[in-house]
């Protein structure tokens, strides 16, 4: 397999004008919609560290197809937002499949490393307000550039969620309450932008002196912005320190000043309150959707078996932000 | 009942620490991980059975008290009522019975859970 891909490889760079070998290649994650590999590329005048993406070739329904993602990327970075550069685009059914291939950028992507090791003390205290800096280059695209990203408007994808929600006809009161709050929110202040869609920890890379890249496109779309700076402040996603609002390292004033450093848009907190609501059921959602995938005998997997009884963290979540005075 | 001891609860405690103390550091990293989801697991099951029969009483009277018709006083009733704004959401009452019953939930799947440690201190 690992030699196959090797020389797959060594061939596609060579039609992108790249000639050399291919060693040390390595699996990352094997997420269930994508493969990523890391491997060398080395000739005469240089060597460098490499990365392939690939898609499974099936299209998910939450996700765009790899050799977008890397387009966006590409475009993205022209606007300045920190994101690895793409080396080379594979479409599908050809050369490498549903596939791309992009710089390494040396860092560390597992939160709870990077929540606690020693050695990102200093990249803690910078990475709010550099979040909000790359989420504010991120918005400000110019969405002409994008026209092929699927459009998402939030009052769709509310209803998708709650539709999604239903059609597991698992009775969550909490769930019905929080959708019916959201529907009577004004959502329409915001203008479109380009949204990664999954910005958090885990889908940044972070070095010692901070944030080296946002990866992960794949569940990005034209929507309201808002859903970004929102996902990033949901308690899912601080991994036990909840004192922190931002991704469980930082403070909402840094991150929007960050924001604002770039944007011109003025974020109030009384609205992240709102789309914090939103996050935190939609990650209790995106949970449904995957104990179900087990339940339903799609794949058997105790860790999306188990993650069934994770909702209910969404669910004191969401009592604790709607009656509570949670942050 | 009519097994003996041990009892499912002292069974599945078992089983649990056979896994964190034999087993789970003998293991590669991904599959140490793994583990310590089935850990995990077993300690729901674990906390369901020593609890369960307190939290559904418990959670019977809340339904109760808001909802007032026995025939009609369960989970899904009440989402349904939401749903159907038979019950309005500035209703103080409903507000305190969804936090009180999801307490319940949590302190079951995720007693360490943040939100869940701030709200009960």
């Amino acid at each position: 397999m690992s030699k196959e891909l090797q020389i797959n490889i060594e061939e596609f760079l060579l039609k992108n004008g790249k000639k050399g070998k291919v060693s040390g290649l390595t699996p990352l994650t094997g997420g269930a919609s994508a493969e990523t590999w890391k491997f060398q590329f080395s000739n005469e005048k240089n060597s460098e560290h490499l990365i392939l993406r690939r898609g499974s070739g099936k299209k998910s329904p939450l996700a765009v197809l790899k050799s977008e993602e890397a387009e966006i990327q590409r475009k993205v970075k022209s606007f300045g937002a920190p994101v690895p550069e793409i080396v080379a685009i594979s479409l599908d059914d050809k050369d490498l499949g549903d596939a791309y291939l992009m710089n390494l950028i040396p860092g560390e992507s597992i939160a709870r490393k990077i929540l606690r090791d020693d050695k990102f003390s200093l990249a803690r205290e910078k990475l709010s307000f550099q979040c909000g800096e790359a989420l504010a280059k991120i918005h400000s695209v110019d969405l002409k550039d994008f026209s092929k990203v699927p459009k998402k408007p939030i009052e769709e994808e509310l209803e998708r969620l709650y539709l999604t929600y239903k059609s597991f006809k698992q009775s969550l009161p909490v769930f019905e309450y929080a959708f019916k709050w959201l529907n009577r929110q004004d959502f329409t202040k915001r203008k479109d932008a380009l949204v990664h869609g999954d910005f958090r920890l885990g889908n940044l890379m972070i070095d010692e002196s901070g944030l080296a890249a946002v990866i992960d496109w794949e569940m990005v779309s034209i929507g309201n912005p808002m859903l970004d700076i929102g996902w990033m402040c949901i308690n899912s996603w601080r991994f036990g320190q909840s004192d922190k609002v931002v991704g469980g390292f930082g403070d909402l004033d840094e991150f929007l000043q960050g924001y604002s450093s770039i944007s011109k848009e003025k974020i109030a907190k009384d609205e992240v309150r709102i789309w914090q609501i939103l996050g935190t059921l939609r990650w209790g959602v995106i949970c449904l959707i995957q104990v179900y995938a087990h339940l339903n005998g799609d794949v058997n997997s105790l860790e999306k078996a188990a993650i069934g009884r994770r909702v209910s963290e969404t669910e004191i979540d969401l009592v604790d932000l709607l009656f509570l005075g949670g942050k | 009942m009519i097994f003996d001891r041990p009892t499912s609860e002292e069974l599945v405690e078992v089983v649990s620490e056979f896994l964190e103390k034999d087993i789970k550091n003998h293991l590669p990293n991904h599959l140490a991980f793994k583990t310590q989801i089935a850990i995990n697991v077993l300690n729901i099951v674990k906390r369901e059975l020593t609890n369960e029969e307190v939290l559904k009483k418990e959670t019977q009277t809340i339904l109760l008290n808001l909802l007032k018709d026995s025939d009609e006083a369960n989970i899904k009733q009440l989402a349904k009522q939401i749903e159907k704004d038979d019950i309005k959401l500035d209703n103080v009452e409903l507000q305190e019975a969804l936090i009180e019953i999801t307490k319940k939930k949590i302190s079951v799947d995720n007693p360490e859970y943040s939100t869940y440690k701030k709200l009960i201190k």
